[in-house]
């Protein structure tokens, strides 16, 4: 059986990338920081608050997501909306998925 | 609700403080909306607005750690691409820097003379601890800021190439090196040992003057001078034949440093030559003021070249 230290550690690595695919694919309709935290976190992408808010900071910065104040509603939240070059990034990440998936499904099969 | 909600403004403080102000009035702004909505969150599934407020704030985690996730700041001091380097660089200077700033601060409270052995000893030991803690800290305070500026990192980062790996020490040409060091010291000590009978001049009673001061006999200073540089070459056979340590090479360092510096400490206070013997030959007061010179170029050169080598070899090693 493996100890769950270990296996915390290979699912971590293996996840680590999603996150920022998941951002992009959710956010192409906008929303917010906690409110997306939530919608990660219930489709099974479990990620911590305190790295999901800097992150969308750092896609917004490397111009993968645009952000506007909505003021709207009694309390202001920031929305943040996947760019085009978000979306394009998200493309391409997503082939590179399905690529991965077939590989290991060959892989799988071979054995 | 006032206790929690200075908890909040607490936590908000302490993750803006750590920020560029210009960045400060969003993150303040979006921060606080995020903590409001997942306490709102909380309280609609029934939990106690302190309570809630609490574990948010839990769950987010050290505010200093947070902000440095927003200013994308590294929480190492040294990171991976870096400590490499790091650690050759430093390991190179503190094993040769270290013991030749012990030895020149040696030699000069030896030169003045008037110390005790205990005082001097302490001198040195101070003097190396003081060298090997500034070594020490302004290296990985340039390493830090190299760290954190993008520029220097990506200059200090070079991509390593087999070109770099250690160079198998050329045993022929190294054995070369050790057989002279050794026919060289068998030579050395014969000559010293037979100075002061096997000589070309005598005095008015007919016996022999040599041109070793007498006082490096009384003193046994010869016999320790010979015992150093017997030593220094058994530290040369060891650097040829055991891996490279760090124990090893600051006391091959040492030893090369120590008959060096006793050389030139031995030189500068004119107690290498024996006066009756330039008196009996003759020499013009210029002639024994050359020779100190050329022996204490000749230890110079060697001390420089202990700390040249003992560089190279830590960074190849």
């Amino acid at each position: 059986m493996l100890d769950d230290e270990l296996l915390s550690t290979h699912l971590q690595e293996l996840r680590r990338g999603t996150v920022v695919l998941a951002c992009l694919l959710i956010l192409r309709r906008p929303n917010y920081g906690y409110a997306l935290l939530d919608l990660l976190d219930r489709r099974g992408f479990a990620v911590d608050a305190n790295t999901l808010y800097p992150l969308l900071r750092r896609l917004e910065k490397q111009g993968l997501l645009t952000s506007d104040w909505n003021t709207g509603e009694a309390r202001p939240r920031k929305f943040y909306r996947t760019s085009g070059r978000g979306v394009a990034l998200a493309d391409t990440l997503s082939r590179d998925w399905d690529e991965l998936d077939t590989a290991l499904r060959t892989l799988k099969g071979e054995s | 609700m006032t206790t929690a909600s200075t908890l909040t403004d607490r936590y908000v403080d302490a993750a803006l403080r750590h920020l560029p102000a210009r960045q400060r009035p969003d993150i303040e702004r979006e921060l606080r909306a995020s903590i409001a909505d997942a306490v709102e969150d909380r309280l609609d599934a029934g939990g106690e607005p302190a309570e809630a407020e609490l574990a948010v704030l839990t769950g987010l985690g050290d505010p200093a750690r947070l902000a440095a996730g927003y200013a994308d700041r590294p929480l190492h001091l040294i990171g991976p691409a870096l400590y490499l380097g790091y650690t050759r660089l430093l390991t190179a200077l503190l094993v040769t820097v270290v013991p030749a700033a012990a030895a020149i601060v040696g030699l000069m409270r030896g030169l003045r003379g008037d110390v005790t052995v205990a005082r001097l000893i302490g001198d040195v030991l101070g003097a190396a601890l003081t060298a090997g803690v500034h070594l020490a800290f302004w290296t990985t305070l340039v390493f830090v800021i190299i760290e954190r500026t993008a520029t220097a990192r990506r200059a200090a980062t070079r991509p390593w190439t087999p070109a770099a790996l250690p160079e198998p020490p050329s045993r022929r040409a190294r054995y070369g090196e050790l057989i002279t060091q050794s026919v060289a010291l068998v030579l050395f000590t014969t000559f010293i040992l037979l100075s002061p009978t096997a000589t070309t001049r005598t005095d008015a009673h007919g016996d022999p003057v040599g041109i070793l001061s007498p006082r490096l006999w009384e003193s046994g200073v010869v016999y320790l001078f010979i015992a150093m540089v017997i030593v220094a070459l058994g530290f040369s056979f060891a650097k040829h034949y055991l891996r490279w340590s760090v124990p090893l090479a600051v006391a091959g360092s040492l030893a090369d440093i120590a008959p060096a510096v006793t050389l030139i400490w031995l030189a500068v206070t004119d107690r290498v030559l024996n006066p009756a013997f330039a008196e009996a030959a003759g020499w013009s007061p210029g002639v024994p003021r050359w020779i100190t010179t050329g022996l204490v170029a000749v230890s110079a050169v060697s001390l420089l070249h202990t700390v040249t080598e003992g560089i190279t070899r830590a960074r190849h090693r």
